[in-house]
């Protein structure tokens, strides 16, 4: 079985650059997990048959010799349980009356147990807001005065199977803060949607991040909700699985290449152990207003990982049900800065990550910067090789006829 | 610049004691300073002359030096802002050709002078005060009131220059009035940003207002060009009757009926000249927040690099003058800067080197392409059609401006700065395309552009034989 993780991950429409050969490079080595072109994609809401209906979204991306298994869900704060196997046939196995107990361990199991090849979690724990009004400096941290942080399991939340869609293979989490004194989510909300993909491609939306099969894309959404101040900031709290006493590591990547996401030259990941396990993708941009464009481009800004031992995190039962009592990192996004556009605009924020296996999906110049760099190089030089040629030769001739004068 | 202001108002009661007298006072009486036909007289005028024109240059690049107030200020996108530079271009694709007119038949040199000043005056209030209540469309109309006055007063300037040094120190004073110029451009890069951020510390916010404040202050230069044009005209007119000399004429004859008689080569020296430049003019505009967001320079290190070419062509211009004066082969120096430019601008797109490099390189060939191309219209074009063959130039140059710049920014909302290089790469490649083509159609005619200045030495010698 393991023989074949030889074939390489990342095999793509992209034109060669000096990333991606590192990336196939990376992707090559043998403890690799399966890319595949495509995938059998199916969304399932895992009914409980014994109590109300809960949120716990499967979805199965099924390829020729791998599995990969989200499970979504907003049992508590929202989060995903994130599982490759290297079997066509692995499935999930839920055990509600353990996942709805106190104890949860056991609650969700992948079969066969000794298929999975990788597996990790992310849980999205707080929205957080910050006042930054009197911040002159852009890149402070915390960006401004924190206000008390809205925790997630503390969300009310839509039931999953209306929003489901199977052509687009999505699903939409959407929630409000249960006891709201203040009434600031009378109007508003904050959704997760989730949308898995059988291929690779690239969404209309900017950030226009590149999905692959092995992919899944989380946009977060924050609309209507009633600032606390003026000019509030707001952030979210992500934890994830922490490995040992380490965090997993942040890397930004720097690019020169911006037509998908305008004026966006950095890539930010979050990579769990060495390549190709599974990452977090996301370009440090969010946007105040629903079409996206450069005028309404937020700096997002991420703080290091840190580990989460000195103050409670709200516990997601999928996670301990997946992988037990475990120590866990977290890490800060926020979005806006004190100047410039901000969520006070219009009430909207949006914000887009790509979760998957494998390597993460690498940009590569667009066959239309390459085209039109092809003539725009190509032509004078041709130009001047043709014309120097007849010149010369047409000289030739005249000399040899005055030769011959 | 204050003193300079000090200067210009120190010389006005000193003339106006003169005028007093109403008798043409011996000139052998006036002390050297007063004394036109006297060299530190007219160096005098060459200071009026310089700073005539730094109001203009100031303020032609307010925008691209508070880029990022001005979109967020006002609230508009990128295309919305290169509508400022597209406003400042359009009414020079006409009055290129009418700016000579004017200021031959109809107003004189020094009248035309004053107006055009006021114009570049009024259209920088205007543009101050569209901030301050802000109204972007009253911004653009400033635009476009100062680019009335902008160009034909650069004109103007030259007239004067050729006015008074003609036979004299000609070329040294256009080659110092194209640095003073170029020294305009790069203290507003450097100065604008600073401003701003002391008005918005002293108003204590930033904001629409703050904006208007800071480009009315801005506007204080084009004050000073007024007032040496005022200046200027005082003292010419003063020269005329001290030394009986006439008013300042362009010269320049514009009959549009001559563009059909145009050759293939001037056409081609068209094209390079309209595709080289709208990969600079509307880059610099854009160039601060490109610098900021890609290579992540500080506001003010990016101010500093978005005015390097300037700088270089400061003290460039003159030296690559003299170059391509004492070589000739214009056509190969002209290459060489389109391929120079080709190449910072591949630089500046595909790489994350320090852009110090590409931006030098670019200044360099920026230089040197000024000194190699505008010559070589007169190599191409009888003398009696010249005048509309520099109009046109200039005309169609402006033209692509204008729709260069919209189009710009309408790549870099879209599409991004790679995008937008690559677009630039482009219209610098069709510049190279156009080059290439013009040394083969020169080589295949035999025609003169290529030549060395010993064969242009040559070729005057036998034609006076």
């Amino acid at each position: 079985m393991c023989g074949c993780a030889l074939r390489c991950w990342g095999w793509g429409p992209w034109a060669p650059g000096p990333t991606l050969f590192l990336g196939l490079l990376l992707s090559a080595a043998p403890f690799g997990l399966h890319g595949e072109e495509t995938r059998q994609v199916s969304l399932e809401v895992i009914p409980d048959w014994e109590g109300p209906p809960q949120n716990l979204l499967h979805i199965r991306a099924v390829g020729t010799n791998s599995t990969l298994h989200y499970v979504w869900s907003s049992l508590g704060p929202p989060a995903v349980v994130l599982v490759a196997t290297n079997s066509p046939y692995s499935t999930l196995s839920v055990n509600w009356s353990r996942l709805l107990s106190p104890e949860p361990d056991g609650g969700l199991t992948v079969l066969p147990e000794d298929s999975v090849q990788f597996s990790s979690a992310l849980v999205f724990t707080r929205l957080l807001e910050f006042d930054s009004t009197n911040v002159s400096d852009p890149a402070a941290d915390p960006p401004g005065k924190p206000y008390p942080p809205y925790s997630l399991a503390d969300f009310s939340w839509n039931n999953i199977t209306n929003s489901l869609d199977p052509v687009s293979l999505s699903s939409t989490f959407q929630g409000h803060l249960v006891n709201d004194p203040t009434r600031a989510f009378a109007n508003g909300s904050l959704s997760f949607r989730v949308q898995a993909f059988s291929r690779s491609g690239r969404p209309a939306q900017p950030p226009r991040l590149l999905h692959t099969a092995d992919t899944c894309q989380l946009e977060v959404v924050l609309v209507g909700v009633l600032p606390r101040g003026n000019r509030s900031l707001f952030g979210l709290e992500v934890a994830t699985l922490g490995q040992g006493p380490d965090c997993p590591s942040m890397q930004q990547q720097h690019s020169i290449d911006d037509e998908y996401a305008p004026a966006v030259f950095q890539l930010d990941q979050l990579l769990w152990g060495s390549l190709p396990s599974g990452f977090v993708q996301w370009r440090p941009v969010a946007y105040s207003q629903k079409q996206g464009g450069r005028e309404s481009a937020l700096p997002c800004h991420a703080s290091p990982l840190h580990p989460t031992l000195e103050y409670p995190l709200p516990q997601s039962p999928i996670v301990r049900a997946f992988f037990g009592s475990q120590n866990f990192c977290a890490f800060n996004l926020t979005f806006g800065a004190s100047t410039g556009p901000g969520y006070w605009d219009q009430h909207y924020l949006s914000w887009s990550m790509l979760l998957g296996v494998g390597s993460p999906p690498v940009d590569a110049l667009s066959p239309l910067v390459l085209g039109i760099m092809a003539v725009a190089l190509g032509a004078p030089g041709l130009m001047l090789l043709g014309g120097g040629l007849v010149l010369l030769l047409r000289h030739k001739q005249y000399s040899e006829y005055q030769s011959i004068n | 610049m204050e003193e300079e202001d000090e200067e210009a108002r120190a010389l006005l009661p000193g003339g106006s004691n003169e005028a007093g007298r109403g008798t043409p006072a011996a000139p052998r009486a006036l002390p050297a300073l007063c004394d036109p036909s006297h060299l530190a007289h007219r160096l005098v005028v060459l200071l009026l002359m310089c700073f005539l024109g730094f109001g203009s240059y100031f303020c032609y690049d307010n925008p691209a030096a508070l880029q990022t107030q001005v979109k967020r200020d006002m609230q508009v996108n990128t295309t919305k802002f290169m509508l400022l530079y597209a406003w400042y271009s359009w009414p020079n694709v006409v009055l290129c050709f009418l700016g000579g007119f004017l200021i031959d038949r109809v107003f004189g040199i020094r009248w035309g002078t004053i107006i055009f000043s006021c114009f570049v005056c009024i259209g920088q209030v205007v543009f101050a005060l569209g901030g301050i209540f802000n109204a972007f469309w009253l911004m653009e109309f400033g635009r476009f009131v100062f680019g009335i006055g902008g160009e034909s007063l650069a004109v103007a300037q030259n007239t004067y220059a050729v006015s008074w040094f003609k036979g004299k120190e000609l070329n040294l004073v256009f080659g110092l009035q194209l640095s003073m110029a170029r020294i305009g451009s790069t203290v507003n890069m450097n100065l604008m940003g600073w401003l701003y951020a002391k008005i918005e510390g002293s108003l204590g916010s930033a904001g629409h207002t703050t904006l208007g404040v800071t480009l009315m202050i801005g506007g204080i230069t084009c004050i000073l060009s007024l007032i040496c044009a005022l200046a200027l005209a005082y003292l010419d007119q003063r020269a005329e009757r001290i030394l009986h000399k006439e008013q300042g004429k362009t010269g320049e004859v514009i009959k549009l009926t001559d563009v059909k008689d145009f050759s293939l080569p001037l056409w081609l020296i068209f094209i390079i000249c309209v595709c080289y430049y709208v990969a600079v003019f509307p880059f610099i505009g854009l160039g601060k927040v490109f610098f900021a967001e890609k290579f992540g320079f500080s506001s003010q290190a990016a101010s500093a690099i978005n005015s390097v070419v300037y700088v270089i062509s400061a003290p460039m211009s003159p030296i690559f003058g003299l170059l391509v004066d004492k070589t000739g082969k214009n056509i190969i120096w002209v290459l060489c800067a389109v391929a120079t430019t080709l190449v910072s601008h591949v630089m500046l797109a595909f790489t994350m080197w320090n852009p110090w490099i590409a931006m030098c390189l670019l200044g360099i060939s920026y230089s040197l392409l000024a000194c190699a191309l505008w010559p070589m219209v007169a190599f191409v074009v009888p003398e009696h059609q010249l005048g509309t063959a520099y109009g046109f130039m200039q005309s169609i140059q402006n033209l692509g401006l204008a729709i260069i710049s919209i189009i710009a920014g309408l790549i870099l909302d879209t599409r991004g700065y790679l995008f937008l290089e690559v677009f630039f790469i482009a219209c610098v490649s069709l510049s190279l395309l156009s080059v290439v083509l013009l040394y083969l159609v020169n080589r295949a005619q035999g025609g003169n552009l290529n030549y060395s200045a010993r064969q242009r030495e040559e070729m005057k010698l036998s034609h006076t034989e």
